[in-house]
């Protein structure tokens, strides 16, 4: 996207305070990696093989947490701290606003992530194929839940509704479909399904790389047009969303 | 011509809630603000001024109705208008995780100004918020005046040519309210223009050009504080200790208003001896104090509660 000079420059300077912010809640940033953490020592206990699947989901899934990072983040700088106004009403234009929060929340946290990145090189090793499929599916699940948590967020006018509606979206999207396990130990019939939730999409196919075959050549197809499209049409719809929603109705 | 900073016309807003009643919140306010000016929006509690500070400041589409900033119309061409304001929220806080210093300086720079004209012009809002000595500790750890103070010192250093502040002092001791004056002043002295909101009658009155009185969504009264004072009936206040019970005494010299067992009765100087003699005479105790904003207020705007 071709943003302006000026609007580019606010951008990261908003991002970079945004990231500041973020870096004071360290505890925040821990239990953002407990999930992940405590099913790859269950996947090591249980079942040991499986840990090259699972810590690809784990690095997955912490993409997709971070939407709900941007989705606490946004909703409460407007609704508790009315910095939205401040921000909105300003030369940063409102898609900067939302692309500053989002980058904020991913510098913030990407830390521990890289973690789990080096435990994947540990254990698998990463040809250079293997490294670019994680990074697109990864970026393309960050773009997916990061708009998708602030477009979320601009609907609610008060915290403590968010944090129910954010535990069942995350858990149901994130923990429940072949994300952290094998897309072969899903029902069949459901497969389809899972193949077009972002999350499980991205995870399974890096799954399918690992273990070629695993997906069909006709569900590699479909995992892919799902993850681009969700990823690529949630970003457009959120900076549209971001625009429309500067000007509250 | 040159162009006002601000013009509305006709501006309306009804607010609809899921499962309430649509509240109408404006019906109808226009106004005028030069560029220079410093106005200020007075009004009861649900009156409508944030509403039309945030309209004005493109965070809120009207029902119905135009609003122009230095010629752009804010409802239809936000984007033209953003580069030119600066809004203080009502009740707005300044990020937790920020010091003072950090937050004013990373808004300059997310506004597009260089490191170094951030840095001069953060240093300069502090210093005049008086928060110099706590710029560098975390804003979660300020008491609440100081707080408002960030948030102040945040939008002043911006020097917008149009700045918007909903409420600028509330909870700030009278020395901090005072700094708020100095620099608002300073700021329209280089170009600024200012409106703002106030529930503080002084404040209004020592820095505001003009005001606007608004109630139930709609303009009141315009005008400076002198012809608002003018506009009651009397430029004196006479405050008669236990004068309450004989108000027809003293209904022949101007308007009464009993406050308690205290009788304030509104004159213009040529009565006042007379007046005071009628209270001597009652062995009563009589005060003599300028009339005030806040009694033009109580009064312009009692008025329009009695005839609803
Ligand atoms: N989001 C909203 N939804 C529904 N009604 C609202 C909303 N915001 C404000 N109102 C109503 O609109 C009216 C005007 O509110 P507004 O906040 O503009 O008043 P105000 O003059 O700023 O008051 P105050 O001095 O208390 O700040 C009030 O009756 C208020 O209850
Ligand atoms: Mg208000």
């Amino acid at each position: 996207m071709a943003l302006p000079a000026p609007a580019f420059r606010g951008t990261v300077a908003f991002s970079a305070a945004e990231s500041r912010v973020q870096l004071h809640e360290g505890v925040a940033i821990f239990s953002s990696m407990i999930t992940q953490a405590v099913v790859l020592v269950f996947v090591w206990v249980l079942a040991r093989s499986l840990l090259p699947v699972a810590v690809f989901g784990a690095i997955i899934f912490s993409m997709f947490t971070f939407g709900q990072r941007v989705l606490n983040e946004a909703a409460y700088i407007r609704v508790d701290h009315k910095l939205n106004e401040l921000y909105l009403a300003s030369p940063l234009t409102p898609e900067s606003y939302f692309l500053g929060i989002a980058v904020g929340v991913l510098v913030a946290y990407l830390g521990p992530t890289l973690l789990l990145v080096a435990l994947a090189a540990l254990w698998v090793g990463f040809t250079p194929a293997l490294a670019l499929e994680l990074l697109l599916t990864a970026t393309a699940v960050w773009l997916f839940s990061s708009s998708l948590g602030y477009v979320l967020s601009t609907l609610f006018r008060d915290m403590r509704a968010i944090w129910s509606y954010a535990a069942i979206l995350y858990n149901l999207f994130g923990v429940l479909p072949p994300v952290f396990y094998p897309v072969g130990l899903f029902p069949a019939p459901l497969r389809p399904v899972a193949l077009v939730l972002p999350p499980s999409a991205a995870a399974d196919l890096l799954q399918n790389a690992l273990h070629p075959g695993v997906l069909t050549p006709g569900e590699v197809g479909l995992a892919a047009a799902a993850l681009a499209t969700a990823s690529l049409g949630m970003f457009l719809f959120a900076l549209v969303w971001a625009r429309r929603t500067a000007q509250e109705a | 011509m040159p162009t006002d900073a601000l013009a509305a016309q006709e501006v309306r807003k009804t607010y609809r809630t899921r499962g309430g009643p649509a509240v109408e919140a404006l019906s109808g306010v226009s106004m005028t603000v030069h560029a220079g000016e410093r106005v200020a929006l007075l009004g009861r509690n649900g009156a409508g001024k944030t509403t039309f500070l945030k309209i004005a400041a493109t965070l809120l589409r009207p029902t119905s109705g135009s609003v122009s900033v230095f010629g752009h119309d804010a409802i239809r061409a936000p984007d033209e208008v953003r580069p030119m304001i600066a809004v203080v929220p009502q009740e707005g806080k300044p990020f937790f995780h920020l010091t003072p210093r950090e937050q004013v300086y990373s808004y300059l720079r997310a506004r597009g100004l260089t490191r170094a004209t951030a840095k001069a012009k953060a240093e300069q809002a502090l210093s005049e918020m008086g928060l110099t000595e706590v710029a560098d500790r975390l804003s979660i750890n300020l008491s609440g005046g100081q707080r408002q103070r960030t948030m102040v010192a945040t939008v002043i250093a911006t020097s917008a040519p149009l700045l918007f502040l909903d409420e600028p002092t509330i909870g700030m001791d009278p020395f901090a309210r005072r700094s708020v004056w100095e620099s608002l002043r300073a700021l329209t002295r280089q170009g600024s223009t200012i409106l703002l909101t106030t529930h503080y009658l002084d404040e209004a009155e020592a820095l505001s050009d003009r005001l606007y009185i608004v109630e139930r969504g709609r303009v009141l009264i315009e005008g400076t504080a002198a012809s608002l004072k003018q506009g009651i009936g009397g430029s004196l206040r006479v405050s008669v200790a236990d004068g309450a019970r004989l108000a027809q005494q003293f209904a022949s010299f101007g308007s009464c208003v009993t406050d308690g067992t205290t009788l304030h009765v509104l004159i213009e100087p040529p009565r006042l001896s007379e007046l005071l003699d009628v209270a001597v005479r009652a062995q009563l105790t009589a005060t003599v104090g300028p009339v005030t904003l806040e009694e033009a207020f109580l009064r312009a705007v009692g008025r329009s509660i009695d005839e609803e």
